[in-house]
């Protein structure tokens, strides 16, 4: 079976886990990336369906079929880190019948600052926080914010207007991320997030062309 | 002190226990439906559901299955596990439990296949999974495991049904339908039931196997079919 690249997004309810999907997904689709989408959602399917909508039936980026919606019983850390079963099938079965896909993104749902998810599942970790939580959040810490491989932090253009300070939040994502990435973004214009893209395609598809363009 | 006795029911402990990872906690096998209905008020409600999954579809269905996987172990028959594969696979009339059951089985096969390297049927199911010669439904897989665990039939009936009924009555628990006490009350009151259904399974075969309970498969369908629901049907 073709193992396809993983990309686990976490992070606090409205952080904007789908919205920065939303986004991404036209930029790789336009380098000529395949790619799929899994939704765990905590309540309702509501964030699987609006992708689909979004992104497969009125962009054509995607097939319908591949953006596809998990109920994780309310408890979504379990369904990415303790019991991924779920998620891994649905993988399993999409490795099997696509295995030209490049990439599939995996959302989970919205959960707490604890959130992980397993290695198994994820090959690479993308949590996403926002200004809107206030400047405080990337000190307080957590295992996402602390051990994600890029901290994404969302909403920038609200800081001024709930008087959370861009610097601070800058110089405790630097002190508890001890070097490792984090990017500032807003997904309404996509500020920020061609960098976003820029690891994907660096650190998750090591650069590699999409699969449908190499000469077989 | 029996210790071989006691790595056996290390080994229950370990299929039964909620950390062991087979997707079901995600599972409410329509009681959200029934919640979001108003159809089912409190405890005493919940057990009756519970009773009747128990002795109108799980009993006569999967444990039944469950105890024809020992005795094809047994007769070391592979062509009578997928025989029992098919045949449970086509009680499970509700799209999303299938899938379900199938999946969990799968992940649970795969899990089990991690640690228990040297059982014959277990490797030959797996393979059989991975060239789509079976399906993999639940009970037919947990039947594999526990017997390459050296866990007894009956025993392992008990697991099945326990697993049942904790997921039920945590999805209760996750809904506010009840407390925490209560939800150990209830387990505690269904252990005559289990007992009592896997006296009348335990011997039965596949010529024997039946399922009834049409209000819980519309239930399960509505629950299916919910825009709005925290859990797989």
């Amino acid at each position: 079976m073709t193992h396809i690249p993983r990309i686990g997004i976490g992070g606090p309810v409205g952080s904007g886990k789908s919205m920065l999907i939303e986004r991404i997904v036209p930029m790789l689709a336009k380098k000529g990336y395949s790619l799929s989408i899994i939704s765990n959602d905590v309540i309702s399917k509501e964030d699987a369906d609006r992708m689909r909508n979004n992104l497969a039936t009125e962009k054509g980026l995607l097939p319908e079929n591949l953006v596809i919606g998990i109920a994780t019983g309310g408890c979504p850390h379990t369904a990415v880190r303790e019991d991924p079963s779920m998620n891994l099938s649905v993988i399993e079965e999409m490795e099997t019948k696509h295995s030209d896909l490049d990439l599939i993104i995996i959302e989970s749902g919205g959960d707490n600052i604890t959130t992980t998810f397993s290695p198994i599942l994820a090959d690479y970790f993308i949590y996403i926080i926002d200004v809107a939580g206030g400047d405080k959040y990337p000190r307080k810490g957590g295992l996402g914010i602390e051990s994600c491989d890029l901290l994404v932090i969302n909403k920038i253009d609200l800081a001024n207007q709930i008087g959370a300070d861009l610097e601070i939040m800058k110089r405790d994502a630097i002190k508890i991320r001890k070097g490792r990435p984090f990017e500032f973004i807003n997904c309404k214009t996509d500020e920020g997030v061609t960098k976003v893209v820029e690891h994907i395609v660096h650190d998750v598809l090591f650069d590699t062309q999409p699969k449908s363009l190499v000469i077989k | 002190m029996d210790y071989d006795e006691i790595e056996q029911e290390i080994g229950i402990m370990q299929l039964s226990d909620s950390f062991f990872p087979t997707g079901l906690f995600a599972t409410s096998n329509g009681l959200e439906f029934m919640f979001s209905e108003k159809t089912i008020q409190d405890a005493s409600d919940l057990i009756k559901i519970i009773q009747i999954n128990i002795t109108q579809q799980i009993g006569p269905t999967d444990c039944v299955a469950l105890a024809e996987v020992f005795d094809a172990v047994e007769d070391n028959n592979f062509e009578k596990i997928i025989e029992v594969d098919n045949a449970t696979f086509a009680t499970k009339s509700i799209k999303e439990i299938r899938d379900a059951s199938i999946r969990s089985g799968i992940q649970l096969i795969k899990c089990v296949t991690e640690f228990v390297k040297d059982n014959k049927i277990l490797n030959q199911y797996q393979g059989n999974i991975l060239e789509n010669n079976v399906r993999g439904i639940f009970p037919v897989a947990f039947g594999i495991c526990c017997n390459a665990l050296k866990i007894k039939k009956e025993k392992s009936m008990a697991m099945m049904l326990y697993g049942f009924s904790v997921s039920v009555v945590g999805a209760a628990l996750r809904l506010g339908l009840i407390q925490h006490f209560e939800g150990q009350k209830i387990i505690h009151k269904i252990k005559p039931i289990i007992a009592q259904t896997i006296q009348e399974n335990a011997n039965r075969t596949l010529s024997d196997m039946w399922q009834f309970a049409p209000q819980m498969d519309i239930v399960q369908m509505s629950h299916e079919k919910m825009d709005s629901k925290m859990f797989i049907t």
